[in-house]
């Protein structure tokens, strides 16, 4: 239906979306997440989340080999008809939407609790929405290039966890496998969250230059992910002693706060800042992929007109309602489960029925 | 044309967003004051005190006090607003000076929530305890010392580079409480003849109860024993099978230490929880006042010091077991190596490791004499 010359994007731009969608703001609370479960096991868990993650991206990736020229709702309506398509294509809208929503009122949430806590929400929210707006409706190219630059731009900030470890006690970690394995299962629960954002390949997969490279991006995408992950949630543990550890509401802003230069104090409020840029990559490729659904349902080319909409539902929106941390919290709950069947069991039935499909062809014509 | 409405809307909503600056303070309608401190007054009412500096040429004492009385911080900062020119700005002490009587009762750890709490308050002052009363200190203003916070700071730093105090941040204080298997150490000051300084560590229980001082020369063992010591710190003994020729102390010998190595060995045995901690130090010998070949008999030099040095190790776990603390943090070796047992008596950690069977053996070896024979 759509042509994809000249909106493609490059297995690097692939690797930032992915990674991008992942992190966000979801990295912000996991070492908190998982050592609720685990204590300092925490960590082990991450290693089998990104096993089912790696599960989750390679079947999707299965799934759209079947119909590389097109999107998942091409797909859809190939093999089952039209209705299947507009049905999916409106759960994956809501379901951008969800994760774009949750990113946007966890920036602002943040942003309100450090660095700006008298400015009003809808006013955050409208700053927030201007530059997405300028990137996503120029396309998808654009908001590839984008997660591109921000990934370039933000390389340096590892270095400035590493300089907390002044502080680290490394006994903190000891022993592995203190309450045994089941504690351990449990926290792969909340690496679920963190690891949504897989799904964009879906839509992205038609526009990828190269698309044999497509699994192995999958497999760049969530290492990275994962390392990130693991490099953050093993300074933390370091950092705090294991109580506090399940008290700090976001700690990865939390260990910024003993960091001391003599030029500067409360070095946390540039970094916020700074991680706007990266939280940004979860709603500014949501927002685009939420606008392409619609549009497809309406057989439209552009996504001017959903887009627009969309903008001023949401300014409008958050001036009359805006949620709280625990409401915020809970739609994150929701999400774990939204996300587990979207992104792990879909994709995976999905490719179940397409191969055997293709199988019973196979064996009719062989009749 | 659409593109250009576009422009335009997009132009008045930012313009209008930009003007709601409204919450903008200027510099010279803010205090800022840089020591906050707690004490209690006779009558067991919670008092808190400021100081900030006063930049104005026309006023010849530099720094401001504020004082009240307040059920919490936080509830104190109408009474602080009531008291100077400017609206206090209480983000960014450099030191929270504690009252000694505030730390006979339990509790004063969670005045401080606010600290951690407010998201725009840092964490990196140094909490130091007052031996005496905090009112004394602040209003002390000697005419030859610097301002009281920068005094403060600048003591507390400086020592603790060297090892002979600790630097406890709130921060740190934090994770002090909180763990289980360590109990809170800070710094302590106290003005005598008219001057402020630093006595050395005080030690406090888990429910925040002050227990005890160690001086400079058991701070750097503390810190030694934490594997935190800094490297250049130095430490004086007494050899008693040196002769003394009163009233100098002539059998003493000095050395500063290069590289420390602590290792600890934990185990859980009979019900008791057994520490073996092996310290092994390379020094330069700084002075020794008496008489001894170095060049030829090192080897027994180094076995003195050893000696002196083992000793004084374990008169200090025994003075930590005696007051019931555990600044060390052996009970985070214990949660490492023997978690079940420590899982347990976590609760209760100080008491449990007051009957643990600690063993602390040094040994010294001599890297270098000095330019003298």
């Amino acid at each position: 239906m759509n042509s994809y010359v000249g909106k493609q994007i490059t297995l690097f731009q692939f690797i930032s979306i992915i990674s991008g969608s992942q992190v966000s703001v979801a990295v912000l609370n996991l070492p908190r997440k998982l050592s609720e479960a685990a204590d300092t096991d925490g960590w082990i868990a991450l290693i089998i989340g990104w096993a089912l993650s790696l599960i989750a991206g390679l079947a999707i990736v299965g799934v759209m080999k079947y119909y590389p020229n097109g999107t998942l709702f091409d797909l859809l309506s190939e093999y089952m008809g039209r209705w299947a398509g507009v049905l999916a294509a409106m759960l994956f809208a809501l379901y951008f939407f969800y994760l774009m929503y949750d990113g946007l009122v966890r920036t602002i949430l943040v942003t309100k609790t450090w660095l700006l806590p008298t400015t009003q929400s809808f006013v955050l929210m409208s700053l927030l929405l201007i530059p997405a707006y300028s990137i996503v409706r120029h396309g998808i190219r654009n908001v590839a290039r984008y997660a591109e630059l921000i990934i370039w731009i933000s390389l340096w900030i590892p270095f400035v966890y590493i300089y907390t470890l002044k502080h680290a006690h490394w006994v903190y970690l000891l022993p592995l496998l203190k309450e045994g394995w089941l504690p351990i299962l449990t926290a792969v629960k909340a690496t679920i969250y963190p690891m949504l954002g897989m799904v964009s390949i879906f839509i992205l997969y038609p526009h990828l230059k190269y698309k044999e490279y497509a699994t192995k991006g999958i497999v760049i995408a969530n290492s990275i992910t994962m390392l990130l992950y693991l490099f953050v949630t093993i300074i933390c543990y370091v950092y705090f002693s294991p109580e506090e550890s399940h008290l700090f509401n976001d700690p990865v802003i939390s260990v910024l706060k003993s960091i001391e230069f003599k030029f500067i104090e409360r070095i946390e409020v540039p970094f916020i800042s700074f991680y706007l840029f990266i939280f940004s990559l979860i709603w500014i490729p949501m927002m685009y992929l939420l606008t392409y659904c619609i549009a497809w349902i309406f057989k439209r080319e552009s996504i001017g007109i959903p887009l627009r909409l969309l903008i001023i539902l949401l300014a409008v929106g958050t001036f009359f309602y805006f949620p709280t941390y625990n409401i915020n919290n809970f739609l994150v709950r929701q999400l774990f489960w939204v996300g587990l069947i979207l992104e792990y069991i879909f994709p995976v039935c999905l490719l179940c029925y397409l191969w055997l499909s293709k199988f019973w062809k196979e064996e009719r014509s062989s009749l | 044309m659409s593109s250009s409405i576009t422009r335009i809307t997009l132009f008045i909503v930012i313009m209008l967003l930009l003007s709601s600056c409204s919450d903008q303070l200027n510099l010279e309608n803010a205090t800022t004051p840089l020591v906050l401190g707690m004490d209690l007054d006779k009558n067991k009412k919670f008092h808190f005190y400021l100081t900030a500096p006063v930049f104005s040429n026309r006023i010849k004492k530099k720094s401001i006090e504020m004082t009240g009385t307040a059920k919490t911080l936080r509830q104190s900062r109408s009474e602080q607003d009531a008291q100077t020119a400017g609206s206090t700005q209480g983000r960014n002490y450099q030191v929270i000076l504690l009252g000694r009587r505030m730390l006979n009762y339990e509790g004063w750890f969670q005045m401080l929530d606010v600290i951690y709490r407010d998201a725009r308050n840092t964490v990196t002052d140094r909490v130091i305890v007052v031996d005496g009363s905090v009112p004394e200190m602040l209003y002390l203003n000697p005419p030859d010392q610097p301002m009281l916070p920068i005094l403060l700071r600048g003591m507390v730093d400086s020592t603790s580079s060297h090892s002979e105090t600790v630097s406890t941040t709130a921060h740190e204080l934090h994770r002090q409480f909180l763990d289980k298997g360590i109990t809170p150490y800070f710094s302590q000051v106290k003005i005598i003849g008219g001057k402020v300084r630093i006595q050395g560590t005080a030690l406090v229980s888990k429910a925040g109860i002050y227990k005890g001082m160690l001086d400079a020369q058991e701070t750097v063992l503390l810190r030694i024993l934490q594997k935190n010591a800094s490297p250049g710190f130095s430490l004086s003994y007494q050899l008693p099978e040196e002769p003394k020729k009163s009233p100098f102390s002539t059998n003493t010998v000095s050395f500063s230490a290069g590289k420390v190595k602590t290792k600890i060995k934990t185990s859980f045995k009979n019900n008791r929880f057994k520490y073996d901690i092996k310290v092994s130090m390379v020094v330069g010998l700084s002075e020794h006042l008496f008489p001894f070949d170095v060049f030829n008999d090192s080897k027994r030099l180094e076995d003195m010091i050893g000696q002196q040095v083992t000793d004084h190790f374990n008169a200090l776990i025994a003075k930590f077991q005696k007051l019931k603390v555990d600044p060390i943090g052996l009970g985070v070796y214990a949660r490492a190596y023997e978690y079940k047992a420590f899982k347990k008596v976590e609760d209760d950690w100080a008491e449990v490791l007051s009957q643990a069977d600690i063993t602390v053996s040094a040994k010294v070896t001599i890297a270098s004499m000095g330019p003298i024979k």
